[in-house]
């Protein structure tokens, strides 16, 4: 009995399939009839697009705030342009070997000696590739917006965390600013904060400060309710209860948020070369436009090893310090896990003397510098002067840093100047770039290679795509895109959805947004069958996984300008060429939730597939790779974000479509048609984003997840 | 421990910016840095004068040309921007007021709102045209662009199909209408924009190399006609057409004017924000850029160097500064 309704239910199921599919191909089959018909590109009714003259709108509007309310974001501007000047100004004047010691000691106190002497390395390439100002002034750029971002974002934060109607009001706020591809933003900007700095300052806080904001909210919601409730009954008041339990408390959910702040504003400084914020972003911009991949490299390199730098200081910062056993000798340099080794101790001792020197040194320094102020200040009031000594003595790591600071500007000032980075030092790794790309490049065999890759995908991928996309009238597309939403999400998406193409036919960009779609989507196919093999040799080996995991970290370290890089260097520039970038840069994801999906799936599932007599492809084609469905599409989700951020930037190299336009509105002046581009962009990126979420879930809960 | 680790980061950080002191204020300008290199060149030689020679501190933005550039420059943003080749700018007419001299004479009169000053002639004269290497017009026998539609199957590649490829105008915002001029004059070919000048020449070495056909948009003086033989097709000569502009929807004058034509010669010139150059402390800065004449055989030379050679930019601006000490001396005020 049980038996014949598993069978009817499987039955059901798989006609249910086959008639799922089959409508899929009548619909796929209708499609390519349709385009086949069409003579041009499929354009929306002139009617609609002659009203509706979104571009014309946004420009008229752009123009009468200029006209009114610019002396007011002027204002705004010169506020922070001061303050960007006066620190690149300090920064770029002060001697080298200050700049150096400015970021080698907090990396000493706060990371310890690895990190010093990685933060050596660090600045010794800027200084060595002559990309020493540069440097400089992204850090200027970026150090101003992470503070902006964080006293803004806690106090944000905060708030948000005391009221649950702020928070709802401030979701979708957040989640648009996420979305929303930087370059919408970054150039209207430039029209009403100036060209340099201050937008892309303003820039930054609409792009980094999210993080910032909901993980305040996050850990000050999560304090636990015993701690606040026992505060409460010695008698805080509200105030008191935030300021001196919760904050204090959640501090390392906050300090989470700063670490991601200073990774996406490091991203998004790089991009506002664009509206002429000087740094290596202009560097790696004026490269590629001279092609020089030796130059490019060098630019992305000092943007990877500071990036680096900041994510591990802050990492550091937010961390627990480890604690170690006490017959265990504490190792400063080498990987605590080598302390088995003799050698190792040996190498390790004069490290720990010198660390009990230097931390005695400073500690007798603190403590009299501390001291003297207790005396002084204990002259009017006595408490006050107890406070403020034992806040100096505990920090012993600020005065004594603050006297070598002190030293060098004195030297430097009266006895000889330090100047600017010796010029002898130079490291330069151009040449070698330069030699190996050429060689690589006349390589019969490279170039056969790369030829018939650049042929294979445009004829047999991009062209036809393309062609498929653009012909389709509008109408069917549309109707294809409303369905999908219908099925998967509901009545209400699907009306959005709708309105949101609408939109996109109406700003007369129906074509380059299926150009964009095309190349979106040829893109994916690309990330798909290079990056699940991957992911599913990491989930097998583990070794390769961590070594792939370094990969893969560089790789999301690095803003997604530098990897027009490689490609430019293979390939040239064209159509191809954008799309093989958007490969390399939005392949992570997906090979990273491969491994994941694979991994997780428990270790029961397998064995007993195993146990039953599958083979090892078995299990993984009927057992594994079902299961880790939810993880692929997750992988897919955001690979497909990422390729249509990418969209941005690919026009340097030849891209085409959304992205194309943009460029254009912004070479132009002409907001409103960027913007209208960009939205096309994020309207894209949100409908795909919603289905496949929304596909995730009911896969998930079927499942049974 | 770490809250107190964490805060005396965040104090030693803060103090330092607030401990800092401020420099010296030099005179400072803003300029553009333009995107191709010859344009690059000019304006290196002119910061590097007002740096070197007149004490300004001058901050080079990296911002595309197009009338982009000048909206920022009347706005104050950009301070100056150098060599604007006026067949490229569509602005130019809408923003400068009064005329373009070229020893001593008015080449052109304008009469804009004067939103942007036009601050004399940069010296370098310029040619655009499309052109195709000498063995292909010898084999092919094209004399003319009306002879390009014969061989379009010659030139076309996988991406363009049954059409002819025009490597064309790199930088939509240079406004050169490619695909307009080309399908005006009934070339069957497709315009072809890769984003940058280094793109499409790589483009073109290549096919160089190759000995394969191809049609390319560029301009002289370039690098690339000292290390390749190349001939122009000879478009029709430049005629202006009033009604095509953007605001009048690019209503072209039909086959007889532009963008049918050819471009016209043009005499590039350094332009600023007028207000900037009104002040009292940049009359100095004014005196510079009315003497400069930078001269086209200067540039040529200098082109090879950083483009062929690889040589750094600034070092060869430096040492032909040191070499030719006449021919910019007298351009100082």
């Amino acid at each position: 009995m049980s038996n014949s309704i598993s069978i009817t239910k499987e039955k059901s199921k798989y006609s249910k399939n086959i008639i799922a599919y089959s409508v899929a191909l009548v619909i796929f089959l209708v499609a390519l009839w349709l385009s086949s018909q069409s003579e041009g590109p499929s354009k929306f009714p002139k009617v609609v697009t002659d009203e509706f003259t979104f571009t014309a709108w946004v420009n008229e509007g752009e123009d009468y705030l200029k006209k009114n309310y610019r002396w007011f974001t002027k204002i705004i501007a010169g506020y922070i342009k001061a303050g960007y000047y006066f620190l690149e100004d300090f920064l770029l004047d002060s001697p080298w070997v200050l700049v150096t010691a400015i970021l080698f000691l907090p990396c000493l106190a706060v990371g310890g000696l690895r990190l010093a002497l990685y933060s050596l390395f660090v600045v010794y390439f800027w200084g060595g590739t002559g990309m020493w100002n540069e440097s400089l002034q992204t850090v200027a750029l970026m150090g101003l917006s992470v503070v902006l971002c964080v006293f803004f974002g806690v106090i944000l934060g905060v708030l948000c965390s005391q009221s649950d109607r702020f928070e709802a009001f401030m979701k979708p706020i957040l989640d648009t600013m996420q979305v929303m591809p930087a370059f919408v933003y970054l150039f209207p900007a430039l029209f009403f904060f100036g060209i340099g700095g201050a937008p892309a300052i303003l820039a930054t806080m609409i792009y980094a400060m999210p993080p910032v904001i909901r993980l305040t909210n996050i850990g000050i919601r999560q304090v636990p309710a015993q701690t606040v409730e026992s505060a409460t009954s010695f008698g805080s008041n509200k105030l008191q209860l935030l300021f001196k339990i919760k904050i204090p408390l959640s501090l390392p959910s906050i300090m989470m948020g700063i670490n991601q702040v200073i990774m996406m504003a490091l991203a998004l400084v790089v991009l506002a070369c664009f509206i002429g914020a000087e740094g290596i972003g202009g560097q790696v911009w004026l490269a590629i436009r001279n092609l020089d991949v030796g130059w490019a490299m060098e630019g992305g390199l000092c943007i990877l090893f500071m990036a680096i730098m900041f994510d591990r200081f802050s990492m550091a910062l937010s961390k627990e310090p480890e604690v170690i056993p006490n017959d265990v000798q504490k190792f400063y340099l080498l990987p605590q896990t080598w302390e088995r080794f003799v050698i190792a101790r040996i190498i390790e001792k004069p490290l720990e003397y010198g660390h009990y020197i230097i931390n005695f040194i400073c500690i007798k320094i603190t403590n009299s510098v501390a001291y003297l102020f207790q005396i002084l200040i204990s002259l009017f009031s006595k408490s006050t002067a107890k406070d403020i000594g034992e806040f100096i003595s505990n920090r012993y790591y600020i005065i004594p840093s603050f006297i070598i600071f002190f030293i060098i500007s004195f030297i430097d000032s009266n006895l000889f100047s330090f100047g600017s980075f010796p010029e002898d030092w130079k490291l330069s790794i151009r040449q070698p770039i330069e030699d190996g790309v050429k060689a690589l490049t006349v390589h019969p065999g490279f170039i056969a290679f790369a030829k018939g890759l650049r042929g294979f995908v445009y004829l047999n991928l991009l062209r036809p795509l393309d062609i498929f996309l653009t012909h389709i009238p509008w109408w069917y597309t549309m109707a294809i895109f409303v369905a999908i939403g219908y099925f998967t999400v509901g009545i209400r998406f699907a009306i959005i959805t709708a309105l949101l193409l609408m939109f996109i036919g109406a700003c007369g960009i129906w074509s380059q947004s299926m150009i964009t779609l095309s190349s979106v989507l040829v893109s994916v196919i690309l990330c798909f069958v290079i990056g699940v093999p991957l992911g599913v040799i990491a989930s097998y080996n583990k070794r390769y996984r961590d070594i792939q995991n370094v990969v893969l970290d560089a790789m999301q370290t690095l803003p997604y300008f530098c990897y027009l890089i490689p490609v430019l260097m293979f390939f040239g520039g064209g159509i191809v060429s954008a799309v093989l970038a958007t490969v390399i840069y939005s392949i992570p994801p997906i090979i990273r939730l491969t491994a994941l999906g694979l991994t997780q799936v428990s270790g029961t599932y397998s064995e007993v597939s195993r146990s039953f007599g599958g083979t090892l492809i078995q299990t993984l084609r009927k057992v594994k790779f079902p299961l880790a469905v939810p993880s692929l599409v997750m992988g897919f989700n955001q690979t497909v974000i990422m390729a249509f951020a990418m969209q941005i930037v690919t026009p340097l190299i030849g891209g085409k479509g959304l992205g194309l336009e943009v460029f254009n509105g912004l070479a132009r002046s002409d907001t409103g048609r960027g913007l209208a581009a960009g939205i096309g962009i994020v309207l894209l990126a949100i409908i795909i984003d919603r289905i496949t979420l929304a596909w995730t879930r009911k896969q998930r809960e079927a499942l049974g997840l | 421990m770490k809250i107190s680790k964490t805060i005396s980061a965040l104090i030693l950080s803060s103090l330092l910016v607030i401990s800092s002191w401020g420099s010296a204020h030099a005179k400072r300008l803003t300029a553009a840095v333009a995107d191709w290199t010859g344009g690059e060149i000019t304006c290196q030689v002119a910061v590097s004068i007002l740096e070197d020679e007149l004490g300004y501190k001058i901050k080079r933005v990296v911002f595309p040309s197009g009338t982009g550039l000048w909206e920022a420059i009347a706005a104050g943003e950009i301070d100056f921007a150098c060599e604007s080749w006026p067949s490229y700018a569509e602005a130019d007419t809408v923003m400068l007021k009064g005329p373009l001299v070229y020893d001593g004479d008015t080449k052109f009169m304008y009469e804009g709102d004067g939103s942007v000053k036009l601050l004399g002639t940069a010296g370098i004269i310029g040619m655009s045209d499309y052109y195709i290497p000498k063995y292909a017009a010898d084999s092919l026998g094209i004399k003319s662009w009306k002879d390009l539609n014969k061989h379009k199957d010659k030139f076309a590649t996988i991406e363009t199909g049954g059409k002819g490829r025009l490597i064309g105008c790199p930088v939509a915002g240079w406004n050169c209408h490619d695909q307009k001029r080309l399908d005006l004059l009934g070339i069957d070919f497709q315009a072809d924009e890769l984003g940058t000048e280094a793109a499409a020449i790589a483009e073109a070495v290549a096919a160089y190399e190759r000995k394969e056909p191809f049609l390319l948009y560029l301009w002289e003086p370039h690098w690339f006609f000292g290390a390749y033989e190349m001939v122009g097709i000879n478009l029709p000569d430049h005629k202006t057409c009033d009604s095509f502009t953007e605001a009048n929807n690019w209503k072209d004058c039909g086959t007889k004017a532009w963008p049918a034509t050819g471009w016209a010669k043009d005499y590039t010139m350094n332009y600023g924000n007028p207000a900037t150059f009104a002040k009292a402390e940049h009359a100095d800065a004014v005196k510079f850029f009315s003497k400069m004449k930078f001269e086209n055989a200067d540039q040529a030379v200098m082109l090879v160097e950083v483009k062929q050679k690889k040589r750094d930019l600034k070092e060869v601006v430096a040492e032909w500064k040191k070499n030719n000490p006449n021919k910019w001396k007298s351009w100082l005020p």
